[in-house]
């Protein structure tokens, strides 16, 4: 099978700075992505479906405490832990560094999920629904998972494809900037950069090329393309 | 027991052996038919997982594996010895396995049938766990040989195949006893099964040769098997599984349990069947000696995996050491009692190895503890994984209690079908063992009984 | 044509092993039927290694190379990239292949076996239901009517318990 060498690998730069921790970039992602929604229970039971969650992390004692916000999904991991083990390739790589998930061929070991080390992989325990008239907001872009079935942060697949197709339309490359997942879209402090980290020039490289960079887990060697900038700057100078 | 009391006859030791085959009694059927029930029910409580879904069970966000993959890890722990053992035993010519060997058998095939059937029941969609299978389909797409999951799929079909054909071969000669000791129906059956055997001195030359080699091959099977199922954790990125000991860690649990279980089913089958004439205190002694040395080994690879997580106080190591510790602290207690403690210090009395209550005692608690080890293997290390935001816990819910139930009594169920069916003790074997003890040879001012054996 | 006679003890049998032998009959012809193995030669001796492990190594070369093509052809044919994990990777491939090859090997030994044993078989043959309670049966293979004739008298001799040519229905 061959796949297309666009010569691109997705990547996004989280600057912590900026986030406010206001979770739109959350909200954004459960409506763009036909995330069924999760009750209080269903929270409680660790059972909750979201592919981007803020994790709140508080320091020090009271009352020198101070929360800290980290947006979580998806790192998309250039060497995926997530992928080999997976017994049917639902879970492999892209030729743009992506790590795709094949709902169609998930047959629910729930494998990779264990050896997520960011957890950040979602399983659909019981068959989706939606409020009234929630489902009438649904992405058609968007497949609508069955139980059963694992699933995670995509980094908005069918923008990418989309934003594709219209540069392949124009006899163009996909311009810097073009491209946005949801949750980087609604970012109001507009702590989120997505973009193509081949390209030096790209928003997303430049900022990846910061002092203050970060990747989670960087010792267990799975190569996140998903770049933290540090945060915390104000609070401790120096 | 000795030529002299007791004249050897082959027909007699033929009576007391098969006993086991005689029609059933009520109070089998009623074992049975209650076997049976908790069979239904547990398939009761998968009919409720296939059309609910997974949201029944107590799996959630991080602990994605609960009790259905314990219960695999122990079922196929628990196939380990009876293969294994009647292989070795064989290889080192320990004359003192033939009473053993079928029972043993027969357990590891049942096992492992049994553990088979747990990552079906796992999958988040089970009725497409063909697509696990290799086959050329429309999509040309094949399963992926690099997850450890395949390497699981083909060594426990290896396994189930050879165990399988292991117990059947060496079956071969007593489906012909019992073949030419009955008649109508069940002589046509037992015809078909002995496939025409008929003891010419080629076929026992085969069957003698042909069943050591049977025996080699199936030993280094049977550690890679588990050892397998061992690198399922121990590949993983997952802090508490990812260590380079727990493939001979899980080999020699294994075959702990598996020791344990064999001896506890030998002590029924004693019992019930009323076999206190073959299955002698001797084969206890020698099978708990066994079992002291497993749970030596099985005590020393403890050590030195939590001793070194202990030392090396790796942070992320640490968090899932110390929650286990603080949480499970009673499970552990048990734990340690069960496949350390007790076993060893009971295990070097002579007067416990020959006394069938206190070795009931002790192999049970073998078990219950190497179930425990599963549960502390699989839990604690996914509840704390290396994000702190997603830590959590995990309860088996009624639906995974049932299925975990069911499958202790479909293990028993299929285990007394077998018994009744089939020759429980080697017939053949255990006859061969007598004739060869006729011989007597001056031995200075006394007479002594000579054994014959070939090679 | 087999001749079968029937004793009830280990040593009247092997007196009529000797008188056969004596009356001419090769040994090779002479095979026992008995419900537990005895070692070689306390009856008869058996001539020639059984050859039956030659299905165990061949059975066993293919079932490495069907354990090879499985995990590293599949592989190559639809190429999917997981993790930084070649295509065709070392460990995975050793693994399917080892047990494969196991697997075949052990299959292997069956049919070897049941090939050496004559297995299966259910063609009526000369056979006594006493043998399954310790009888030993002596059975020779006679080629014409005379041989027939003096294997059974030399049988009798003997003092077998019961002589048949043909299936027991007993």
């Amino acid at each position: 099978m061959k796949t297309e060498e666009s010569g691109i690998r997705w990547g996004m730069v989280i600057d912590l700075d900026r986030c406010t921790g206001c979770g739109a970039c959350v909200t954004a992602c459960q409506v763009e992505n036909n995330i069924p929604l999760t009750d209080r229970q269903g929270f409680a039971e660790g059972r909750n479906l979201q592919w981007l969650r803020i994790e709140r992390y508080w320091e020090g004692e009271f009352p020198h405490v101070r929360a800290r916000f980290l947006p979580m999904l998806c790192q998309h991991c250039d060497d995926a832990p997530c992928e080999p083990v997976c017994p049917v390739y639902a879970s492999y790589h892209t030729a743009e560094g992506l790590n795709g998930q094949v709902y169609n061929r998930c047959v629910g070991t729930r494998y990779c999920a264990n050896n997520c080390p960011y957890a950040v992989r979602v399983f659909n325990f019981s068959e989706p629904s939606w409020p009234q008239p929630l489902e009438q907001q649904l992405s058609p872009d968007v497949t609508v998972r069955s139980r059963g079935v694992m699933e995670k942060c995509s980094f908005c697949i069918q923008r990418i494809r989309r934003g594709k197709e219209a540069a392949k339309l124009e006899d163009r490359k996909v311009r810097d900037g073009e491209v946005h997942p949801a949750c980087a879209q609604t970012c109001p402090p507009g702590a989120m950069v997505f973009g193509d980290l081949n390209d030096p020039d790209s928003l997303v490289s430049r900022m990846a090329r910061s002092p203050r960079r970060f990747r989670l887990f960087e010792d267990l060697g799975t190569e996140p393309s998903v770049i933290y900038l540090k945060g915390g700057g104000h609070e401790h100078p120096g | 027991m000795s030529t002299q009391d007791k004249p050897y006859s082959a027909a007699r030791m033929n009576d007391a052996m098969l006993s086991s085959m005689q029609p059933p009694t009520i109070r089998w059927f009623l074992l049975a038919f209650i076997l049976g029930a908790i069979v239904a029910v547990g398939l009761y409580a998968f009919t409720v997982q296939l059309t609910t879904g997974m949201v029944v069970t107590g799996i959630n966000r991080p602990v994605m594996w609960g009790l259905y993959i314990i219960s695999f890890v122990f079922w196929v722990g628990l196939s380990h010895s009876g293969t294994m053992v009647s292989a070795i035993l064989r290889l080192s010519q320990a004359s003192w396995r033939r009473p053993i060997l079928r029972g043993a058998e027969a357990m590891t095939v049942f096992s492992i049938a049994v553990a088979g059937l747990f990552p079906l029941i796992h999958l988040g969609r089970n009725w497409i766990f063909y697509y696990l299978i290799p086959y050329p389909s429309q999509y040309g797409l094949w399963p992926n040989f690099r997850s450890p999951l395949l390497f699981d799929m083909v060594a426990i079909n290896t396994y189930i195949i050879g165990s399988g054909i292991f117990l059947y071969i060496g079956m071969l000669p007593d489906l012909a006893v019992v073949r030419d000791r009955s008649s109508g129906f069940r002589k046509q059956i037992y015809s078909l099964l002995a496939l025409g055997w008929r003891g010419t001195a080629e076929q026992w030359r085969v069957f003698s040769r042909g069943s050591t080699l049977l025996a080699c091959l199936i030993i280094p099977v049977a550690v890679s098997v588990h050892s397998i199922v061992a690198w399922d954790f121990a590949v993983t990125l997952v802090p508490g599984w990812h260590s380079t000991i727990f493939a001979p860690y899980f080999v020699i649990g294994a075959i702990t349990s598996g020791v344990a279980a064999v001896i506890t089913l030998m002590i029924v089958i004693r019992k019930v069947f009323k076999l206190e004439e073959f299955l002698l205190p001797l084969h206890f002694d020698n099978m708990s000696k066994l079992l002291l040395a497993v749970c030596l080994l099985w005590s020393y690879f403890y050590f030195a995996e939590v001793f070194t997580t202990w030392y090396g106080h790796k942070p992320i190591e640490w968090e899932w050491f110390s929650y286990m510790h603080d949480h499970y602290g009673i499970a552990l207690f048990i734990m340690i009692l069960g496949n350390t403690i007790v076993p060893i210090i009971g295990l070097c009395f002579r007067s416990v190895r020959r006394s069938m209550p206190a070795l009931l005692v002790i192999t049970l608690l073998v078990n219950v503890a190497m179930f425990i080890e599963r549960f502390l293997i699989v839990v604690p290390s996914l509840s704390h994984k290396n994000i702190p935001f997603a830590w959590g816990s995990y309860t088996p819910s009624w639906v995974e209690l049932a299925i975990a139930l069911a499958a202790f009594a479909l293990f028993f169920l299929l285990y007394t079908l077998f018994a009744k069916f089939f020759p429980i003790l080697a017939v053949t074997d255990v006859r061969e063992q007598e004739e060869a003890l006729i011989g007597q040879q001056r031995l200075g001012r006394t007479q002594v009984e000579t054994l014959v054996n070939e090679e | 044509m087999e001749v079968l006679g029937v004793f009830d003890n280990l040593e009247s049998a092997a007196t009529a092993v000797d008188n056969l032998l004596e009356a001419g009959v090769a040994e090779a012809k002479i095979t026992t039927l008995s419900s537990v193995p005895y070692p070689d030669g306390v009856l008869v001796k058996s001539e020639g290694k059984p050859r039956f492990y030659l299905f165990t190594l061949v059975l066993g070369a293919c079932g490495a190379l069907a354990g090879f093509s499985l995990a590293a052809g599949t592989a190559w044919l639809y190429p999917l990239q997981t993790g930084d994990k070649p295509i065709i990777s070392i460990f995975p491939v050793g693994i399917i292949t080892y047990e494969l090859m196991m697997l075949f090997a052990i299959v292997g030994t069956l049919i070897g076996m049941l090939w050496g044993m004559g297995l299966p078989d259910f063609k009526p043959k000369p056979y006594a239901m006493e043998i399954a309670n310790g009888a030993i049966g002596i059975l020779i293979d006679a080629e014409n009517p005379a041989e027939i004739e003096r294997s059974m008298q030399c049988l009798q001799r003997s003092g077998a318990q019961k002589l048949c040519t043909e299936e027991e229905t007993s």
